[in-house]
């Protein structure tokens, strides 16, 4: 589809551009380094890419990055190119490789980076295919009336430049600036002497002071005009062909990371990854050493399909109604299932999933750790208290429940307990600090009325047992 | 080029003149304020041939003056681009001479002049062939053609040339 416009591209780049050179006009130091030509073989390169960092493209082609830069710069300010100068992290950086080999391979490569505060500006660059094409037309235009005034006679008005201060002027303002003693033209503002400008293409003839010389000039100017139609002809023809095709869109640099994060990520998730490149991008963009969830997500991917599918309906669920912790429930407080962390199980699983998601990777896996340990002793010391208070409950009846539906939202596996009772209940909360275990010692008080006979029958049937 | 065309204008009256006679000095108080001046969109007005209408008087508050406003035909002078006309001329110079067509100014610089005349300085200064049979100094009458007009709010100025055929002098 690009197939045409990258062929006007290459056409326009040797007609007009295989003479530039980066040295400058002051010292032509041929043979060593000699580097005309290397803007056609930078913009070539470009046709082969979308949105590529500089750097990049400069290793690819084995430049100088300074050169290379120069080059772009001369484009940009030429409209072929559009660049865009982004403040990123290292981080941020490979989101784009990232984005690039997703582009490329349609996998997804996941790195698990070091965290890097320096913020470097990275600069991308990429054709704008739809400026081109206007440009390309717009130089034709202009060097055909070049010729065609100068063959008609008419860009005649003559100007007049000062060597000391560069001022113009127009031969209108001749007479503002004559009426001086001496014959000639002062400037207006340092009084220097005008110099006529000749900008004409065929003025060289000169002496012969005759019609002659300017038939002469006349049949340069046509063969000049003829010849240009001549060897612009290629161009010409594919400027006709691109004409009614729609020029190829490739959007701003976050837009195109965007899909291009999507679409590399396959049919599966589109939503997901779109908003985690988003997110990423978000956080590359500010600079901070935020963490990059759409890397997590390929952990998660383990465990297939669904569970990112609910890991990201649980974040979606989190972002418009906070888990809150137990600790901060407190009794008689009109809370949603939701706030109290009830869940389904499965959702709940991944629910923790995801909430571990949140947090930094390595201290996530730190954190796993300890989080399980510190599971499975509550687990174990929960289903003792849980066994004691079922039978408890059996006695009592319409007592209020605890609920520890929020805490389970950091256990696993808790959740087939909590599953077979109080679900779609809401529960009074009672007061009480911070911790896992006041949970645990809170479970056993209110019940420890009612049930206190039975604790204590208990004890004393240990005892005696 | 001349143009004879309608214009109106709003003419402020002393209340020492009403009487009688008001309509010819209201005439006579338009003629001696417009002809002569030049405005940008019309070129210079060069003759106040009818006063076609006058129209009511509206007196201004504050001061006694009186407004009206006043149709009038006239002829004026507006020169165009490719437009040739004969001129006459005022200065010449190293970088070209000056000439004037009525009230108009047209510059013709020295590259718009053909290659075989040359600058002679001196006491008359003059473009001059090289055999000498055509000379331009002061006050001789060439033939240019327009270049290029410059309009300012009162102002009209040109460029001019004489190096196309039939241009010049004779």
């Amino acid at each position: 589809m690009t197939e045409p416009f990258n062929r006007l591209v290459k056409l326009a780049a040797r007609a007009f551009y295989d003479d530039f050179t980066t040295k400058g006009d002051n010292q032509p130091k041929t043979g060593r380094s000699d580097n005309r030509g290397m803007a056609v073989v930078v913009l070539d390169a470009l046709t082969r890419r979308q949105w590529v960092r500089e750097e990049d493209l400069a290793k690819s082609l084995k430049l100088h990055t300074k050169q290379l830069r120069r080059t772009l710069r001369f484009f940009e300010e030429e409209k072929l190119v559009t660049r865009d100068h982004r403040k990123e992290t290292a981080k941020g950086a490979k989101i784009f490789s990232a984005a690039i080999a997703a582009a490329a391979d349609g996998q997804q490569v996941g790195k698990e980076g070091d965290e890097k505060t320096k913020i470097h500006t990275h600069s991308y660059c990429c054709l704008d295919y739809a400026q081109i094409y206007d440009v390309v037309r717009y130089r034709l235009h202009r060097m055909k009336k070049k010729l065609k005034d100068e063959l008609d006679n008419r860009n005649t008005i003559q100007e007049y430049i000062c060597p000391n201060c560069n001022r113009r002027y127009s031969a209108f303002d001749a007479m503002q600036l004559v009426s001086m003693e001496d014959e000639y033209f002062h400037c207006e503002s340092c009084n220097g002497e005008l110099v006529a400008e000749s900008d004409k293409l065929a003025a060289e003839e000169m002496g012969d002071g005759d019609d002659n010389s300017r038939r002469r000039r006349r049949e340069k100017l046509k063969d000049m005009l003829q010849r240009m139609e001549e060897q612009l002809k290629p161009l010409t023809l594919q400027l006709a062909r691109v004409k009614d095709l729609p020029a190829p869109e490739f959007g701003t640099l976050q837009a195109w990371e965007a899909s291009v994060n999507a679409a590399g990520r396959g049919g599966n998730n589109n939503g997901s990854a779109t908003d985690a490149s988003k997110s990423a991008q978000g956080q590359g963009y500010g600079g901070t050493p935020m963490p990059y969830i759409g890397e997590t997500k390929v952990e998660v991917t383990i465990f297939g399909a669904d569970v990112k599918d609910e890991g990201a309906e649980t974040e979606a669920a989190t972002a418009s109604l906070k888990v809150l912790p137990p600790w901060m429930i407190k009794q008689g407080m009109n809370l949603t299932k939701e706030q109290r962390g009830e869940l389904r199980p499965d959702a709940k699983v991944d629910g923790s999933e995801a909430y571990r998601d949140q947090s930094d990777e390595k201290k996530q896996e730190q954190k796993q750790e300890d989080v399980k340990s510190l599971e499975e002793e509550y687990l174990t010391a929960y289903y003792e208290a849980y066994a004691r208070m079922l039978e408890a409950s059996k006695t009592a009846q319409g007592e209020a429940e605890v609920s520890q539906q929020s805490t389970s939202s950091y256990l696993n596996g808790v959740s087939d307990t909590n599953s077979a009772r109080q679900v779609g209940m809401k529960v009074k909360r009672e007061d009480d600090d911070d911790g896992i275990l006041n949970e645990l010692s809170i479970v056993n008080d209110p019940n420890a009325q009612p049930d206190g006979s039975g604790d204590e029958d208990d004890d004393i049937d240990w005892e005696e047992g | 080029m001349f143009f004879h065309m309608v214009l109106e204008r709003n003419m402020q009256l002393h209340p020492r003149y009403f009487g009688p006679h008001l309509h010819e000095k209201l005439t006579t108080k338009l003629v001696k304020d417009v002809e002569g001046t030049c405005s940008g969109k019309h070129g210079f007005v060069v003759a106040v041939t009818k006063v076609e209408s006058i129209g009511k008087g509206l007196i201004r508050e504050g001061t006694g003056f009186v407004t009206f406003p006043v149709k009038y035909q006239c002829v004026v002078f507006r020169p165009f681009r490719g437009e040739i006309l004969e001129a006459v001329v005022t200065l010449v110079n190293k970088m070209g001479f000056f000439a004037e067509a009525g009230p108009v100014n047209i510059f013709v610089s020295n590259h718009l002049i053909p290659d075989d005349m040359e600058f002679q300085s001196g006491d008359i200064p003059n473009y001059t062939t090289s055999d000498g049979s055509v000379k331009i100094q002061k006050d001789s009458e060439v033939r240019l053609k327009i270049i290029g007009v410059r309009v300012d709010a009162a102002e009209i100025f040109c460029i001019g040339t004489i190096k196309d055929d039939f241009l010049g002098r004779n």
